[in-house]
């Protein structure tokens, strides 16, 4: 108590030191905290990026390759109270057995309610090796396999092969997220230092990217993406597919985002500061990307975050058409490439529960975008 | 005791622009000494600022120089001993070369009219003045205080305290109340005086031969601009530093210069010292400015205050012989509209382009 008290007086004025000295990003992050869907976006994509990119080992219940019996086997279903009616605080499923009908050739489950596997959380199961060298296996929820191997939990349902559907999203939500976050990389990359060049420098320099902006965003995209997709090798393998694909999808984009920065840096290069750090010595490239590069950041930051979603629609929609990722790469693109048939929704609809994800990733970016946006506006009135 | 640093050399500024060729400055001529104050008077837009940069090779697109020279008496210090001497002729060197980028704020430092807009908003005071030190490397072995100046001998990178350590140094020179927490504020959290007083402290921090003030306290209003004045004063007593000050304010060159340069439409009509100047004004001009200054403390006389006739001549279309004619008191027909007046010495360090004064 004692404690608490002495320290009240030390803690103040050093907190009001640090307002004092607010820079302008922690203002912008004390506008942004008070926008609750902003705030809602930034929390989801965070836990899509930790759960789907870093760590799906950890939260999805199987590895990707884990092959299971149960093809095509819908969700199953999650109980509290047994046969009996009694209550129990732990979930369970039931085993499930599989017929076949033999006219329709179409597979049914049905739960064999002997069978009672509860659900563990924190439970062992397929082994992985976290971040690429903890070995570990440890899942956040399942049921335990060693005991007997035919227990299984298929939150979202299963595929063709029996693999768990949920846990394929997962995997397939690291490779679209890192797209669209690297591609957005390298376009905020190629786009402001091109932008600020052709800003800068004005004349020729500018007419040249200008002219090739124009005539990058002149083409159709989609065709665009497919003849570029469609000079990949077919022999590459999956991973060098990805970041040529990566690559591409963020050539295209650079465009935009340059000719923005340069309309910044058009205004900004007039600014007195421009030549006061002229008249002391500066270099070119330093006034550039040292002086006015960074009074562009904030748009650069509204800009790119309401662009990835753009990257990933543009990997789903490509892998989708079949000409970005294949198998055996997982993305959101190949998942919805292996419902897009008459016959898998009408057999394995919840293969489409891959949308939502997408969906709400999203929206996401957008609140995430929106908010940055009116954060990042200093005059801003909302 | 003088020693020309910067020698002016019938300088020629030209914009070709769509409707036709400016001539920002045409055939100026004047002498910055060593250690001295030159003042730079005249109306807007009569290439006082372009003077200032074609000093430092800054002309902006599309203005070029067509004629004349820069000579700047350059003096290189070797080892903090020996002086040596080198001229080089600015107008010369390549714009974004090495050497222009070496005298441009390591030895010719130079301060705006809007301190507001000067300073990189994203950057602290201190990173600015640290800018600067580290863009001419050499210097602050020779500038901040005793103290600092051995312990940056021993080392050729700045540590974070020492460059800070400079920064709070430099800022207390300016008289920056409380510069240790100063030196970590961003612009926006500084005055207008403040601001200036940081642009006059990154200019000093290289402590260069010459300082070019372009109308360094116009955005300040008139207790500030007195402060800065002074401390503009007590900094070059102390490094003996030229200074090329820029102003329309005939108040603050008179407290401030050593030398007055008078300029219309580009060319210099008159130059003297100031006591010689404010006394015994010779141009037309000149003392047709002279008489718009309202008088403090003078009886009333009912008159009204002086103001010159006309308009500012349209740039695309001067007026023939000299270039001030249309406007002049003194107009001689015949004469002044025919033929342009030379620059003439009439006293000792009195010199005039006015053809009252010309033998013709």
């Amino acid at each position: 108590m004692a404690v608490a008290e002495q320290s009240q007086p030390v803690v103040t004025p050093s907190t009001k030191q640090k307002q004092i000295g607010q820079s302008y990003w922690s203002l912008v992050w004390w506008k942004f905290k008070r926008n609750r869907v902003a705030v809602v976006g930034g929390i989801i994509l965070v836990a899509f990026y930790v759960s789907f990119v870093f760590i799906p080992e950890f939260f999805s219940p199987y590895q990707l390759e884990h092959t299971s019996d149960y093809a095509e086997a819908g969700p199953t279903p999650i109980h509290f109270v047994d046969q009996a009616g009694k209550f129990h605080l732990r979930p369970f499923v039931y085993g499930m057995e599989q017929t076949i009908d033999f006219v329709t050739r179409s597979r049914t489950y049905v739960e064999d309610t002997t069978r009672m596997y509860p659900i563990q959380f924190f439970g062992r199961g397929d082994p992985y090796k976290l971040f690429g060298f903890i070995p570990l296996d440890i899942h956040l929820y399942g049921v335990d396999q060693k005991s007997d191997p035919q227990a299984i939990v298929l939150l979202m349902g299963s595929d063709a092969l029996g693999r768990d559907w949920f846990t394929r999203i997962m995997y397939g939500g690291r490779l679209s997220l890192m797209i669209g976050l690297i591609g957005q990389v390298m376009t905020i990359f190629f786009g402001t230092t091109l932008g600020v060049i052709s800003g800068f420098y004005g004349g020729a320099v500018d007419q040249l990217i200008q002219r090739t902006t124009e005539f990058l965003n002149a083409f159709p995209q989609i065709p665009l993406f497919m003849a570029l997709a469609a000079a990949i090798p077919t022999f590459w393998s999956p991973l060098a597919v990805y970041f040529i694909l990566t690559i591409i999808l963020s050539f295209v984009g650079w465009g935009g985002l340059a000719r923005q920065v340069r309309g910044l840096i058009l205004s900004l290069r007039e600014r007195e500061y421009a030549l006061a750090a002229k008249s002391a010595g500066a270099s070119d490239s330093r006034i550039m990307f040292r002086h006015l590069l960074p009074g562009t950041m904030s748009h650069v930051v509204v800009i790119a975050t309401l662009a990835i979603p753009g990257m990933i629609l543009a990997e789903t929609a490509l892998s989708w058409l079949g000409l970005g990722l294949r198998p055996p790469l997982t993305s959101w693109g190949v998942l919805l490439f292996d419902a897009a048939t008459v016959r898998a929704i009408h057999n394995t609809p919840w293969e489409l529960w891959t949308v939502p994800f997408i969906i709400v990733t999203i929206l996401a970016y957008n609140m995430l975008g929106d908010g940055l946006r009116d954060a990042l506006d200093p005059y801003g009135t909302r | 005791m003088s020693e020309p640093l910067i020698e002016v050399k019938d300088l020629r500024v030209e914009f070709d622009v769509r409707a036709g060729i400016v001539k920002a400055v045409d055939g100026l001529t004047l002498t910055i000494q060593r250690g001295k104050t030159l003042g730079v008077i005249g109306e807007s837009g009569c290439g006082k600022s372009m003077t200032a940069r074609a000093i430092l090779n800054m002309i902006p697109k599309p203005g070029k120089i067509t004629q004349g020279k820069i000579v700047y008496h350059r003096r290189l210090q070797n080892n903090g001993q020996s002086q040596l001497d080198d001229i080089i002729e600015l107008t010369e060197l390549d714009p974004d070369g090495k050497v222009i980028r070496e005298i441009r704020g390591g030895e010719i430092g130079m301060i705006f009219q809007e301190p507001m807009s000067s300073l990189t908003p994203v950057y602290t005071a201190g990173a600015h003045i640290n800018e600067a030190v580290a863009l001419h490397h050499l210097t602050p072995i020779r500038k901040v205080g005793d103290q600092i100046a051995e312990q940056v001998l021993a080392h050729h990178k700045l540590t974070k305290e020492e460059a800070r350590e400079i920064a709070v140094e430099m800022l207390r020179r300016v008289g920056i109340p409380k510069p240790s927490q100063r030196v970590d504020s961003y612009p926006h959290q500084l005055s207008g005086g403040q601001r200036q007083r940081v642009m006059i402290a990154i200019a000093l921090s290289c402590e260069p031969a010459m300082l070019i003030a372009d109308e360094p306290t116009t955005a300040l209003d008139v207790s500030i601009e007195a402060q800065i004045l002074d401390i503009m004063r007590e900094l070059q007593e102390s490094v003996n530093m030229a200074i090329m000050f820029i102003t329309h304010n005939l108040g603050v060159i008179a407290s401030m210069a050593d030398e007055v340069v008078v300029m219309y439409m580009g060319k210099a009509v008159e130059q003297a010292k100031v006591i010689d100047l404010f006394k015994n004004a010779k141009h037309p001009y000149t003392q047709a400015l002279l008489k718009s200054i309202p008088h403090l403390g003078k009886k009333k006389t009912g008159a009204r205050l002086a103001s010159i006739s006309g308009m500012v001549p349209d740039p695309f279309d001067l007026p023939t012989g000299c270039v001030f004619h249309p406007r002049c008191p003194m107009f001689m027909p015949g004469k002044c509209d025919k033929i342009a007046p030379s620059w003439t010495k009439v006293d000792e360090d009195h010199y005039v382009a006015c053809l009252l004064y010309e033998e013709v």
